[in-house]
């Protein structure tokens, strides 16, 4: 082993590994005065860097900086959590204001339509209001129906929607006391346009005067 | 045992990204004297070590999601950051290398090694010591990290070139010219004193 070759090498010689680098190290160490100086050099650092180790091992943070950081912490996440109900809460309100201006839309066009099934519904759904009310033909009636919607004949069964059709008639307003309502006494001779929900049976379920007719 | 440390860092991480504050308290707690005692060996100060330390954990409460964990341990990534903070602050200020340990208090802190002896011997060695401490922090910031993490935080070569990023074969060949230079400037440090007795 050369000076440069030893310079080069990492080994420490106090340790009691053997081995042909080792031993060739100590063997030059023995035989070169230059070597054994920078060897000692270099044993004496390390002791120093060592001592130097020891006397900072112990160092840490101080505790304050952990306070700090926790309450960074808590800060931080305290507000993500905030802002993720925040932005819930913002989508929750948005879905809820369209379907609001969906239902309001369909409603307010529904009518308009004029549709029979709408009708039909309505006159399903009013059925036992009516009955028990006892409907009068007349001033009253108007009153009660908006000429739109259809009111049950009191004794009539709703039938299934598919099975009903709608006729429209001319009458005096006296014989629809014979489809057991009550008439105006005073209005009996009146003509009148009706129009009659009918069953399979051809018997009527319902009736509605007609807008131009009620006015 | 290793494998298991750094699966409950990565663990403790994941739940600390979720806001388990213990979990973050823990981690801290594991890493946060190997952070500073680094960087005050790195920056020779201790109110640089804590505002690293500082920064490094913050880091770690607003962007959990910056450690990837295929790239390595959670230690190695705490390691790189405050490397970099510590770069920084010594291109602030490259020319001052104060040399106190202070404890919480703010007062200089003295470790006492060996109490038994002498006090002309203890002076001597803090001589000694400070001395070391000096020529390290004189030391280029290359050959200074190399030499804080191989010779004082006592890593093996291949956590060292984890940390800064480069082959082992660097690690050794800084190192070496590390301790090279390091006994230069010791030497230099001690000469003169002797040169100025010598005059008397």
């Amino acid at each position: 082993m050369n000076c440069e070759e030893f310079a080069n090498l990492d080994v420490d010689l106090e340790c009691p590994a053997e081995g042909p680098e080792t031993n060739a190290a100590r063997e030059h160490v023995r035989n070169c005065p230059a070597c054994a100086s920078l060897y000692e050099s270099s044993r004496r650092l390390r002791a120093e860097l060592r001592e130097l180790r020891m006397a900072t091992a112990e160092a840490g943070t101080p505790s304050r900086v952990e306070l700090r950081l926790r309450q960074e912490f808590r800060t931080r996440h305290t507000t993500e959590k905030n802002r993720g109900r925040a932005i819930v809460a913002g989508w929750l309100l948005a879905a809820a204001t369209i379907v609001l201006v969906a239902g309001s839309l369909f409603v307010w066009r529904h009518p308009k339509d004029g549709n029979v099934a709408k009708a039909h519904l309505a006159a399903n759904a009013g059925a036992a209001a009516m009955a028990a009310s006892g409907p009068e033909l007349g001033g009253t009636l108007v009153a009660e129906n908006d000429g739109d919607e259809f009111a049950l004949i009191p004794g009539a069964l709703p039938g299934l929607q598919d099975e009903t059709s709608v006729v429209r008639v001319e009458m005096q307003r006296g014989a629809l006391s014979a489809l057991g309502l009550t008439v105006n006494e005073e209005h009996a001779n009146d003509v009148v346009q009706v129009d009659l929900l009918v069953g399979p049976d051809g018997q009527p379920q319902a009736y509605r005067l007609p807008q131009q007719t009620a006015n | 045992m290793q494998i298991e440390d750094q699966e409950r860092d990565e663990v403790l991480l994941k739940r600390s990204a979720r806001g388990d504050e213990d979990a973050f308290t823990q981690l801290y707690r594991r890493h946060q004297a190997q952070i500073y005692r680094f960087a005050l060996r790195m920056t020779g100060h201790a109110w640089a070590a804590e505002e690293i330390v500082q920064d490094v954990f913050m880091m770690l409460v607003r962007e959990p999601k910056k450690f990837d964990p295929n790239r390595g341990t959670v230690g190695a990534f705490l390691y790189g950051v405050a490397r970099n903070r510590v770069m920084k602050h010594l291109e602030r200020q490259p020319r001052e290398f104060p040399l106190e340990v202070r404890n919480e208090e703010g007062e200089t802190k003295v470790v006492d090694i060996a109490d038994q002896r002498t006090p002309a011997h203890l002076a001597e060695m803090r001589e000694r010591r400070e001395q070391v401490r000096s020529a390290v922090l004189a030391l280029p910031p290359e050959f200074r990290e190399t030499v804080v993490l191989c010779e004082l935080e006592e890593l093996s070569y291949e956590e060292a070139a984890r940390i800064l990023e480069c082959p082992v074969g660097t690690v050794r060949s800084r190192l070496h010219r590390g301790r090279a230079l390091l006994l230069a400037k010791l030497e230099m440090l001690r000469e003169v004193p002797r040169r100025a007795n010598a005059a008397l």
